[in-house]
């Protein structure tokens, strides 16, 4: 049971739709239970295509291969079913909803999972929303904004974090490539993954990052290299060490598309 | 006990000069001889037409068909007061209400109870029949009843309002009198192929403050029936009122509002357009700020289905120096509706420091729906502070998936992202359970959506 893989990509190819060329061509990944995997890659390198095409952006569709989770074929689900299935992706750019409290909206989540006619009971929702952003060190006032609106960097991603606490995936896609992630928020993105992680230790997380600065906070099991959207290396933390020395271009070099 | 009379037989009413005078004849005289002047002038004035600028999208004479509509009017005939059973669906709505400090119910045209706290009675609040008023010889009712505010010579419907009107509410606040809770107006239209004429007329006096809600509801009709209302909102120097106008009529309903709002020195006098029934809404509304310090929030929602119609024709004259106001109008359009949001700002000579702000935003659910937005500014003076804006748009692919990727299946999505669109409004106007009971019916109506 614990061999398979929780998420396994064969042979990914994958492009915005109506346009010619694939982004993804080629990709092949497989996470283990409890993993955590770093995708690192320079920009333009596919790899927050690929975090879209497993959540199910409806802006990218899927040309060849497979993604498989929890033995599921990922790509023939809508995006709230995969969601429904336990995986989360955390934006990189998070979309304001006016006008919609973040409270609301996660009882709105945990509702859309309950089966027909089943309610969801207002005072353990309340009970639950307490407690998770106790447990992330978030003032109670947080969850009565409206979702990402007029938000700082930080903010968005604390509240990536905090849906992802009350939603309690079995796999996280952490979609972190934006360069211009200060430190404030990378820390926040950082310390709500390692808590939630140690809390269950069986979430699996899929990081994907432009910097090796992210990893000094959360260790990975495995790191990859994406180039031109295939993933030519794959190793222990030590390769994205290897990075921060010598940087993408010995990979450039290595590989033509 | 005495047998009750059988109903005298008479013949069916008409827009005419016979039911204006037949209106008129339990009226006192200044009353009745407003209301002939009225139908003179109706008379005179010409049905709006689709080449007029401000009914370009509304076409009147085709929608309405003013022939062969019965107008619900009180006179001798129909006896005065009496208890009247509220009906099933407008007692529903009252009972979704939080508290009030007073009630009025009002079934096709007539004032069936008026009730106020006695605390307020007390303290000299005046809340009544506007009939009952004007008869009695209320001074305050005859200086300003159709004079200043929506005179008969403000239009056709205007001047067929002050002829033919049945009832309405009369509310005067004296001098630093405060209402912690809202003054509620229900009215219920039953019967089909009517059309009812009520006028609302508030006056809060210096220092006073009120807030106002008129809730108008009846059940689906298959032919036309028309709702006019006249809606007269005074604020003296230092006053806050809030007026809230909620329109879920049945389909079939059609409802044409003419409201003014005459805010003095340092008064605020806010307003909220709420439009979720009803087969077409037209609503004009002029806020006047004649003070300097006046303010005036004036907040619209509207979220049309079906082949529904909504028109607002909105104006902010800024007669004096120093005054504030800001709009703020937000549809959501299903299917086949129309949204017309026509908005100016006028600042007129002399009017310097002025703020004034206009915004119209729709949100467009289907490819059928239309929404056309004419926001516009005419500015007098040079020293002021103005902006309009205006959007129309689609559903946000981003914002879907978003909510989508949280796990709501895309109809949920849709309904979060127009419940928080349109709930914006709500947020600007905190009034004893008013959002509430808008976002209730909001929801109701997106539990429908195809």
């Amino acid at each position: 049971m614990n061999d398979r893989p929780i998420l396994h990509v064969t042979g990914l190819r994958a492009r915005v739709a109506d346009e010619d060329s694939d982004i993804l061509n080629g990709v092949d990944l497989a996470m283990r239970r409890g993993q955590i995997h770093a995708i690192m890659g320079p920009n333009g390198s596919g790899k927050s295509t690929l975090a879209k095409v497993i959540a199910g952006h409806p802006a990218y569709e899927a040309t060849a291969g497979s993604v498989a989770f929890q033995g599921e074929d990922l790509l023939e689900m809508e995006p709230d079913e995969r969601a429904q299935a336990g995986v989360f992706m955390a934006f990189q750019y998070p979309v304001a909803i006016p006008g919609v409290s973040i409270a609301n909206f996660l009882r709105t989540a945990l509702q859309a999972r309950l089966e027909d006619g089943e309610e969801l009971d207002l005072f353990d929702f309340q009970e639950l929303l307490m407690e998770r952003m106790e447990l992330l060190d978030m003032e109670p006032s947080f969850a009565q904004r409206h979702v990402n609106d007029g938000f700082s960097g930080g903010e968005k991603k604390r509240n990536e974090i905090l849906q992802m606490a009350v939603l309690k995936p079995a796999l996280a896609v952490m979609d972190e490539t934006d360069s211009g992630l200060d430190i404030d928020a990378l820390r926040i993105v950082a310390h709500g993954v390692n808590t939630l992680k140690a809390e269950n230790p069986d979430m699996s997380v899929l990081l994907i990052t432009h910097y090796q600065r992210m990893l000094n906070y959360i260790t990975p099991d495995v790191v990859h290299v994406m180039v031109k959207g295939r993933i030519v290396e794959s190793g222990g933390p030590e390769v994205a060490l290897g990075l921060e020395e010598r940087g993408y271009e010995q990979y450039r070099r290595m590989q033509v598309a | 006990m005495t047998q009750m009379a059988p109903p005298r037989q008479r013949a069916v009413r008409a827009l005419n000069r016979d039911t204006v005078m037949e209106t008129g004849l339990v009226d006192p005289s200044w009353l009745s001889a407003r209301r002939e002047e009225a139908w003179e002038t109706y008379l005179r004035t010409p049905l709006p037409s689709t080449r007029s600028e401000e009914w370009r999208y509304t076409d009147i004479a085709r929608m309405l068909p003013l022939e062969g509509i019965v107008p619900n009017s009180v006179d001798a005939a129909d006896g005065a007061g009496g208890a009247r059973a509220v009906p099933e669906g407008l007692r529903r709505a009252m009972d979704e209400d939080e508290r009030s400090a007073g009630r009025v119910v009002e079934v096709d045209g007539r004032v069936v109870s008026a009730e106020l706290e006695d605390a307020l009675v007390a303290k000299g609040v005046v809340l009544d029949s506007l009939r009952a008023a004007a008869r009695r010889g209320d001074p305050v009712v005859e200086a300003l009843l159709a004079t200043r505010a929506v005179p008969a010579t403000d239009g056709k419907f205007a001047a067929l309002n002050a002829a033919l009107w049945s009832d309405g509410v009369f509310l005067r606040v004296p001098r630093g009198v405060l209402l912690d809770k809202p003054i509620r107006l229900s009215r219920w239209v039953s019967r089909p192929g009517t059309a009812t004429f009520s006028r609302i007329l508030i006056v809060a006096d210096e220092m006073s403050q009120v807030s106002f809600v008129d809730e108008i509801l009846s059940p689906d009709f298959e032919s036309v029936t028309l709702a006019n209302a006249a809606v007269e909102l005074f604020s003296h120097r230092g006053a806050q009122v809030q007026y809230v106008s909620i329109q879920r009529m049945g389909r079939g309903g059609f409802y044409l509002a003419n409201q003014r709002t005459l805010a003095k020195r340092d008064s605020t006098l806010d307003t909220l357009n709420v439009a979720l029934g009803g087969s077409v809404g037209r609503v004009d509304l002029n806020a006047r700020l004649l003070g300097p310090g006046a303010n005036s929030d004036m907040l619209g929602l509207y979220f049309g289905d079906g082949d529904q119609h909504f028109d607002f024709n909105t104006s902010q004259d800024h007669v004096a120096a120093d005054a504030r106001s800001d709009l703020l109008y937000k549809g959501a359009l299903d299917e086949a509706a129309r949204g017309v949001f026509r908005g100016i700002i006028r600042v007129h000579e002399g009017a310097q420091r002025t703020d004034a702000y206009q915004t119209n935003r729709n949100l467009l659910l289907s490819d059928r729906a239309v929404a056309t937005s004419l926001p516009n500014l005419e500015i007098e003076a040079d020293d002021v502070r103005c902006s309009h804006g205006a959007t129309v748009g689609q559903l946000d692919t981003e914002a879907l998936f978003y909510l989508m990727s949280r796990g709501l299946d895309r109809a949920q999505a849709e309904r979060v992202v127009v419940k928080g669109f349109l709930g914006e409004v709500l947020t600007r106007l905190p009034l004893g359970g008013v959002a509430e009971k808008v976002t209730r019916a909001i929801e109701a109506k997106l539990a429908v959506r195809g």
